[in-house]
Parts: C-alpha cells; sequence; structure tokens
C-alpha cells in the first residue's frame, strides 16, 4: 500500500509556499461555503475560483483526475439514476423512460459541488507535506490525544500495509484460495486479521516504551502557535490571500442566504 | 458506505460536525477518566492503522465481493477511544483516497463512530454472565459487530434517500430503502460473523486486547 499524498507536495508554487495553517482555515472556509450552495447560479463562480486555486497550486491534472476515478463510481451511480426517478417536470421522453427536470438540476449541483470540493481538498492536502498539516491543525487547537493518534497512525499504515501484502502472500503460497466462499475461508481471513491486529498490539508495546524512554508525556517549551502567530509570520501576500479567500468564502455564504 | 461530499444539504453537513464534536469531547473526557491517555495512545494509534488496514481485505461474496466496516469490532476492542480512532481512519480515508469527504467527515463520523460506541457498551454485557463462559463472549461479539453495521447502515440509508435535493416518487423512495436494508441486513450479518471469529481468535491468542475496561 503507498500513500502517495505527498507526491506533488514539494513542488514550487504560489499555494505550496503559503503557510499551512493560514492554508487550512482559507481553504477550509471555502470547502464549507461550497457545500453551502444549493443555488445553480453560483456553481460557475464555484467552478471558477476553484480553477484559479487549481492552476496556482501548479498539481498535475492527472493527479486530479486518478483521484477523481474512485468516488467518481458513487456520484456516476446518482447521475444515472436521478434524472430519471426524481422530480416531476419531464423534459425528455423515450420508449417509456423520461428524464426529469428537477432530478437533473439536482445532478448538476451534486456533481459540481463534489468535484470542487474534492479538488480544493485535493490543493489543500496535497500542497503540503501531510506531516505540516497535521501539525497546523495542532497549532489551530486540534485536541493533543487526537494529533497523536493521527501521527503515529500515519507513521504505521504503510509498514502494516506491508504487512498484510506479505501475510496475503504467505497464505496463497500455501494454497489459499482467495475467491472461494466458504466457513474455512472466513475463518482464516479472520485469523488474517485477528493476527494483524496482534501484531499492531505488540508493536504498540515497544514503540510506548521506546517514546517514554525519549520523554513523551511531558510538555515541551511554550511555542509560539495560533492563527495570530501564523498571521504574523505570513507575507503580505499571503496575508492578502487569506483575507481573500475567506471574504470569497463569507461572500457565497451570504449570496446562497440572499437567494 | 460513505457519503461523499455534495451531496447532502449544508445543515445536515454542519451538524454531522456538531454531533462529532460532541462525541469527541465525551469520548475525551471519558479517556482521561479511565485510561492514563500517554499510556494508551500508542496502542490505540497503532490499532488505529492496523483497523484501516484491515478494511482493505476483500472478503469474498460470489458473484463479488466485499470490504468489511468493522466498526464494531473498533468498538470491542478500543472502547472509548473507538470514535477517535473512526474519526481518524475516515480522515485518512478522505485525503488519500477520496473515500467519504472532507465537508461530510462529521457526518460519517457520527454515523460511523456512534454505533461502535454503543457497541462496546453492548459488548460489555458478556460480563454480565459468570466467567469462564465462552458462549456470551461470543454472542455479545455478534451482536456488537451486527448491530454497529446495522445501525450504520439504517442512518447512511435514511440520510441519502431523505435529502436527495429533489422530489421523489414516494413508492420508489420506499423501494430504495427496502432494498437498501435487505442488502445491509446481509453485510450486518456478516459483520457479526466476522466480529464473533475475531473475538474468539483474541480471546485465544492474546486476551489482554479484549480487556479494556479499568
Amino acid at each position: 500500500m503507498k500513500l502517495t499524498l505527498d507526491q506533488y507536495a514539494h513542488i514550487d508554487s504560489p499555494i505550496h509556499h503559503w503557510n499551512q495553517q493560514l492554508k487550512l482555515i482559507a481553504l477550509g472556509a471555502l470547502i464549507f461555503a461550497f457545500a453551502f450552495v444549493e443555488t445553480l447560479a453560483l456553481l460557475p463562480i464555484m467552478v471558477g475560483i476553484t480553477t484559479i486555486f487549481f492552476c496556482l497550486s501548479r498539481l498535475p491534472l492527472s493527479f486530479l483526475l486518478s483521484r477523481l476515478k474512485y468516488p467518481g463510481i458513487f456520484i456516476a451511480v446518482v447521475v444515472l439514476i436521478l434524472p430519471f426517478i426524481s422530480g416531476k417536470t419531464v423534459i425528455w421522453e423515450w420508449g417509456g423512460i423520461s428524464i426529469q427536470q428537477e432530478g437533473l438540476l439536482a445532478v448538476i449541483l451534486i456533481v459540481t459541488r463534489f468535484i470542487c470540493i474534492l479538488t480544493m481538498s485535493l490543493i489543500l492536502f496535497g500542497t503540503a507535506p501531510f506531516i505540516s498539516s497535521i501539525k497546523a491543525m495542532r497549532s489551530l487547537g486540534l485536541p493533543s490525544v487526537l494529533v497523536d493518534m493521527t501521527l503515529l497512525a500515519y507513521r504505521y499504515l504503510e509498514l502494516f500495509g506491508e504487512t498484510l501484502t506479505t501475510m496475503q502472500q504467505s497464505m496463497k503460497l500455501r494454497g489459499f484460495k482467495v475467491n472461494r466462499f466458504s466457513k474455512r475461508n472466513l475463518t482464516l481471513l479472520a485469523s488474517l486479521i485477528g493476527t494483524l491486529l496482534v501484531r499492531s498490539y505488540e508493536q504498540s508495546q515497544r514503540v510506548y516504551q521506546a517514546m517514554i524512554l525519549r520523554g513523551y508525556g511531558y510538555q515541551l517549551s511554550n511555542q509560539q502557535t495560533g492563527l495570530r502567530s501564523a498571521l504574523q509570520q505570513a507575507t503580505p501576500l499571503m496575508q492578502f490571500w487569506f483575507w481573500f479567500s475567506c471574504a470569497i468564502a463569507l461572500s457565497l455564504i451570504i449570496a446562497e442566504i440572499l437567494t | 458506505m460513505h457519503i461523499p461530499d455534495g451531496i447532502v444539504p449544508p445543515a445536515i453537513a454542519i451538524g454531522g460536525y456538531a454531533i462529532t464534536g460532541g462525541m469527541i469531547w465525551y469520548s475525551l473526557r471519558k479517556i482521561n477518566q479511565f485510561y492514563n491517555p500517554s499510556e494508551e495512545i500508542p496502542r490505540a494509534s497503532l490499532l488505529t492503522a492496523a483497523f484501516f488496514v484491515a478494511s482493505l481485505i476483500h472478503i469474498p461474496l460470489p458473484p463479488a465481493s466485499i470490504h468489511l466496516v468493522l466498526n464494531g469490532l473498533v468498538g470491542v476492542v478500543l472502547g472509548y477511544f473507538a470514535f477517535p480512532a473512526i474519526l481518524i481512519g475516515l480522515f485518512f480515508q478522505a485525503v488519500m483516497f477520496q473515500h467519504g469527504g472532507l465537508s461530510t467527515l462529521g457526518v460519517n463520523a457520527a454515523m460511523m463512530g456512534i454505533p461502535a460506541v454503543l457497541s462496546y457498551h453492548l459488548f460489555q454485557f458478556h460480563q454480565w454472565f459468570p466467567t469462564p463462559q465462552r458462549r456470551p463472549l461470543i454472542i455479545f461479539a455478534f451482536l456488537a459487530g451486527a448491530m454497529a453495521l446495522a445501525l450504520s447502515a439504517l442512518i447512511f440509508t435514511a440520510l441519502v434517500i431523505t435529502t436527495i435535493p429533489a422530489e421523489m416518487n414516494p413508492q420508489l423512495e420506499r423501494q430504495g430503502i427496502y432494498l437498501g436494508l435487505v442488502g445491509y441486513s446481509i453485510q450486518a450479518v456478516i459483520e457479526g460473523v466476522f466480529t464473533m471469529l475475531l473475538v474468539s481468535f483474541l480471546q485465544r491468542v492474546k486476551p489482554e486486547l479484549l480487556d479494556i475496561k479499568k
């Protein structure tokens, strides 16, 4: 299992240079503003903003398209079903199959919102190392239990992924038929998951001992964190982009409420 | 069984974050009350990673295959750490595989996490029976696993069907709900069986993994 999230985290672009704390708030606000939009007239503005940010991030289009593949299945189902079953105004009919206007408009709204939010999420987490994003969340007040759990879980994801692949290969080499549905196979698959859990538990005991030897559990000296210090450290251009993005997010929400 | 970005109306997305915030507050309060956090965090974190990886395993169900959700087992093994673990797992899925979404992270976490915490409490009922009886442990493991999935599926189906932003034919809506519930009932039984098999395995191999109550 390869985690390719940091694949383009080190390329040179204005978005990559943006302080991750400011980026989290600004793009997070835009993501929520996008989720708030239900008026079709606001969709072109949303698409425009997303396109500008995506171009500024200099992320390859292939990266975005590869990320759209998997969740696209659910969206494809919505596209294929909703116009036929939802709504009252028939706009096209052929051989007993009719397309309803309300369903079609709902599809346009859902798909546009989905693509814009997904692209923004990708820009947010694809333009900085994942560890920087978690550190930024910590400095913005995420509880330390959540931060520590996220960092440790992230650290061991790939390792356990490789452990699982090795165990599955060993099972196949010993004649395990992956696609057969039987009671014995289910028991073996449960043992596979159980072994993975036991191994991770045993590793966690060693990790804990190593961590307390390195002083885990003691507070570090007070570092300047939070939004104010992030704003002080940012360049005027980055500050401008931060306030600009927040203003757009707020404007979208106000426009949505007013319409 | 994840709600992607853009499907649900904003009120649901915000409501999901509010419920998740409340559940995180409750979980952290209980964690500080019952555990030594710095001692338990490595255990909970590495098990979170292991559960995440385990949920990627294909389980054959001819003619297709399914992935296990395992939220019942997460509750059974991690106790009050289950909700933070599920939130983190869903966050990883959203940012790494675009499965689920950032705007719907709160809804998804509440949908999967609350049943996990409930299944932890349900599983604890096995302690009412005198030890070392194996049968109550297995029965409550099945119930915990099946209940968690069934409850999550119920919330998922209700949310998707009722929040689609256009008027839907009521008859079709009802049929959709029935179809979803039949499919998820089968998956709930499979999840229950797996939770039962896994609890039985852990009891034999590493019983301290199930001994989470302090």
